[in-house]
């Protein structure tokens, strides 16, 4: 049933369907025919369900390791662990576009489900339609994942071990559950500017799935950035590479987009600029999902790259970036309505975020483009390393936390919440006599104690925030905390961001590293910290053989803390050697050590560090995506109208 | 009316993105997008004499000089470029072959150190370009970048971006060897 040749048909068979749910709806509309236009959700179902099948054939000739299937004999092997057999099925080019298409099918039957059936529905719909056409067509014409190898080879040749990886495995999935979760906000925002309707109710739909696609994109970059930290042995957990800044341009804009919906739905103002971020956040995803594959950019993490394709890609670019873009320069002025509100708001606040997080979005583009296009005009192939982002991206990041921590305590219209300005007050007053005294008494940075200061403060106005908002010391607090789900859900999310700078300026800041050469029973000092080196062992793994550094570490009173024991793995199958830093991971810091090369005779290179509240990185990024999430929850309208009236509009999010 | 060309300012951004990126392909495509070599100012010029503190031990100073021995390759790295990693291989088979003296572009003293202890030290010696000012004199576009160099201090050849294999096999190796066999 599950045959190659099965899911090849279901698969056309969606590029089919897809092309009907463009074509009946917009003859439906265009006839103003109901009968045509209610189509498109049945139809929607039927193509998202030929993927699910077809996505299910590809899995399957994966688990029973069917070489006869080309993809299968590149990328799997009969010796694979289950598991990897599953997630190998997508850890290449044609499998992972293929998830990609699932992802969307899904998100395009979760729009069927969750949405009431509306002119604004079948629209959206319609687009979505166009997006799953254009990628069905790039996989089914430039990257058959079920294309057949005969004769059958008697075993496959995929047994890469890097690609062995959990946190490998479970990285693409996530992340494109972020960039395709993005198509539905951009599908919503094609459908507001043809009907010309961004209402309130458009506003709070497409809320929605930007706080969902948000949240997964969040997890997703996260995700990666740790699988870079504990396998890649680089030390590192952001390494501005390509295909990682890919990630975080549709991050920004998805940001900038999930705060300016707010004030179409709250205001019915910045309606154009929501459209244009919507737009922007989506066609950024596709520029990421295709800089690894196009063989635009080098990355050190990128597929093998066909330029044959990447003519492909750019006519889906040409049309998926372009038409809207120009759809947009003809609607969006008609939609533009005069603002109301004065300097000091929600609104100026939120405008002000927006900006600063499309100038970040810019700079990571032109970090990530420029080296492209002075090659195109000079012949100069360079890499804008991290020295450029560091001089530009963090300072306008730093820019946006001071408004990130003034933001949320201003309303709407006119002013701040009546108990803000001492809050404020007293926060700043703290944080800059503590910056005072780290300058002073510190060896650190000016930038350091500045970021410092900045997270520092944030931290501040946010628990400020939250005490004048939920005031305990007063009388009823159980009605004050059934504040919506928004507000909790952004207080987790921008007190996530504190934990994630908390982690990222610690570690950076504070950490302790010793690279050394040194023979059997070496003393290694690491900050407070020894280590003993007690020599190395040859080990025999199941399909390796590996070097092991045996290490012990102790604190600064001598006693024993842990072993740690860093490896050189050599897969004689595959010669290669892959390295196996050795961390361990504690609330209060990572111990990391790599081994690096090195004989008995003339000793081993060691690299040790300790990195303080490395992990609170993760954790911060865990929290802003599940506060995203609690956002998505929303009360029943009728209970919400049950509230206080004046607390309603004052309600801040 | 300014009003609404403003909403056509996205387009517009996105036409020039688009046209460059669309050059891009077409010259991959056609082959002709082949950034090994680079026109240089210098080539058969003799190198800028460079005076850089030394990695291995700070109160030394690196040279490089008008006159040597032999050929050299100079190297321009930097711990914070992903490409770097990438050519280590091939550069570690060239230090075989060659001396190749070493330039840490922009990059602390500790991230080179650790740099070379992870992607191993092909270098006979190393300086620190910590300003970046040897970069400017010998105009380096980005790292990594290496130049080879006659032993009467002419610079032959530069090339921009990491040393892959071909690279290596097409274009060093048989540069190096005729340059050798000369001797």
């Amino acid at each position: 049933m599950l045959s190659p040749e099965f899911g090849h048909f279901c698969l056309v068979l969606a590029l089919v369907v897809s092309v009907v749910q463009i074509i009946l709806p917009m003859a439906g509309i265009l006839r103003d025919d109901a009968r045509l236009t209610y189509f498109a959700e049945p139809l929607q179902l039927i193509a998202s369900a030929a993927i699910f099948i077809s996505f299910a054939s590809l899995v399957y000739a994966f688990v029973v390791s069917d070489f006869s299937v080309q993809l299968v004999a590149s990328h799997s092997h009969s010796l694979k662990p289950m598991i990897y057999k599953v997630t190998g099925s997508w850890g290449n080019h044609e499998g992972s576009l293929l998830l990609w298409i699932v992802i969307l099918g899904l998100f395009g039957m979760l729009f069927v489900f969750r949405e009431a059936t509306s002119r604004l529905k079948t629209l959206t719909l319609m687009v979505m339609g166009g997006i799953t056409l254009a990628f069905l067509a790039f996989s089914l014409f430039t990257s058959n994942p079920f294309t057949r190898l005969s004769p059958a080879p008697p075993d496959g040749r995929g047994l890469n071990p890097v690609l062995q990886d959990i946190g490998l495995a479970l990285h693409p999935p996530m992340l494109y559950l972020g960039y395709v979760g993005l198509s539905v906000a951009f599908a919503l925002a094609i459908a507001g500017l043809i009907t010309g309707q961004v209402t309130r109710s458009w506003a709070r739909i497409t809320r929605f799935w930007v706080a969902l696609a948000w949240s997964a994109l969040t997890a997703g970059i996260a995700l990666g950035s740790w699988w870079a930290y504990y396998e890649l042995g680089w030390g590192g957990w952001w390494f501005w590479d390509p295909v990682e800044n890919a990630s975080l341009m549709p991050w920004l804009a998805a940001t900038a987009l999930l705060h300016s919906v707010i004030v179409v739905e709250k205001r019915q103002q910045m309606v154009s600029w929501t459209l244009l971020m919507a737009i922007t956040a989506f066609s950024l995803s596709l520029v990421g999902t295709f800089i690894v594959r196009s063989g635009l950019l080098t990355s050190v993490h990128s597929f093998a790259s066909d330029p044959a394709r990447g003519i492909f890609i750019l006519f889906i670019l040409l049309g998926a970036v372009g038409l809207p873009l120009f759809l947009y320069a003809l609607r969006a002025g008609s939609l533009t309505k005069g603002s109301d509100y004065a300097l000091l708001s929600r609104e100026t606040g939120l405008i002000i975020n927006n900006y600063i997080l499309v100038v970040s979005t810019f700079i990571v583009l032109i970090g990530t483009f420029y080296p492209l296009a002075l090659e195109l005009f000079t012949g100069a192939k360079i890499t804008v390393g991290a020295p450029y982002f560091d001089a530009t991206f963090n300072p306008v990041m730093g820019i946006g936390i001071v408004f990130m921590a003034i933001g949320p305590l201003t309303v709407w219209r006119r002013g701040m919440v009546g108990s803000a300005r001492p809050a404020l007050l007293l926060s700043g007053s703290v944080t800059i006599i503590a910056a005072v005294i780290l300058l002073v008494g510190s060896g650190l940075s000016v930038a350091g104690i500045a970021g410092i200061a900045l997270t520092f403060w944030l931290a501040l106005s946010i628990g400020g925030d939250m005490l004048f908002r939920l005031r305990p010391w007063q009388a009823g607090i159980g009605a004050r905390l059934r504040l919506p789900a928004t507000q909790w859900g952004m207080w987790l999310a921008h007190f996530g961001m504190v934990i994630f700078l908390t982690g990222a300026l610690a570690s950076a800041l504070f950490e302790q590293e010793n690279v050394v050469r040194v023979s059997k029973g070496a003393e290694i000092a690491l900050g407070h910290e020894t280590l003993i080196f007690d020599g190395v062992e040859e080990r025999i793994g199941p399909n390796y053989v590996t070097e092991t550094a045996l290490l012990r570490l102790f604190d600064r009173d001598g006693n024993l803390k842990d072993g740690l024991y860093p490896e050189k793995r050599f897969y004689p199958a595959e010669r290669q050697t892959t390295t196996e830093a050795a961390i361990r991971t504690r609330l209060s810091g990572d111990h990391y050590a790599v081994l690096g090369d090195g004989s008995a005779e003339s000793g081993y290179t060691l690299r040790l560090y300790h990195k303080p509240l490395v992990s609170w990185i993760w954790f911060g990024a865990v929290m802003m995506a599940i506060g995203g999430l609690i956002a998505l929850y929303r009360r029943p309208q009728k209970a919400q109208r049950v509230m206080q009236p004046e607390q309603v509009p004052k309600e801040a999010e | 009316m300014a009003r609404s060309l403003t909403h056509f300012l996205p387009l517009l951004l996105f036409v020039c993105f688009a046209s460059i990126a669309s050059v891009a392909l077409i010259m991959t495509l056609s082959g002709e997008r082949k950034l090994s070599e680079l026109p240089s100012a210098l080539i058969g010029k003799p190198v800028p004499v460079t005076e850089l503190p030394s990695l291995s031990n700070p109160q030394a100073f690196i040279k490089i000089e008008a006159t040597t021995a032999t050929p050299y390759l100079v190297n321009f790295f930097a711990s914070w470029c992903a490409p770097c990693r990438a050519e280590a291989p091939a550069l570690a088979i060239l230090g075989k072959q060659i001396d190749i003296i070493g330039v840490a572009y922009k990059d602390k003293p500790e991230d080179s150190r650790k740099f070379l202890a992870d992607f191993g030290n092909p270098y006979r010696a190393i300086g620190i370009d910590n300003d970046g000012a040897a970069g400017l004199n010998w105009g380096v576009y980005g790292v990594p970048e290496t130049y080879l160099i006659s032993k009467d201090g002419i610079i032959l050849k530069r090339h921009a971006g990491p040393i892959d294999g071909d690279i290596l096999r097409d274009e060093f190796l048989p540069l190096i060897r005729s340059l050798q066999d000369r001797e």
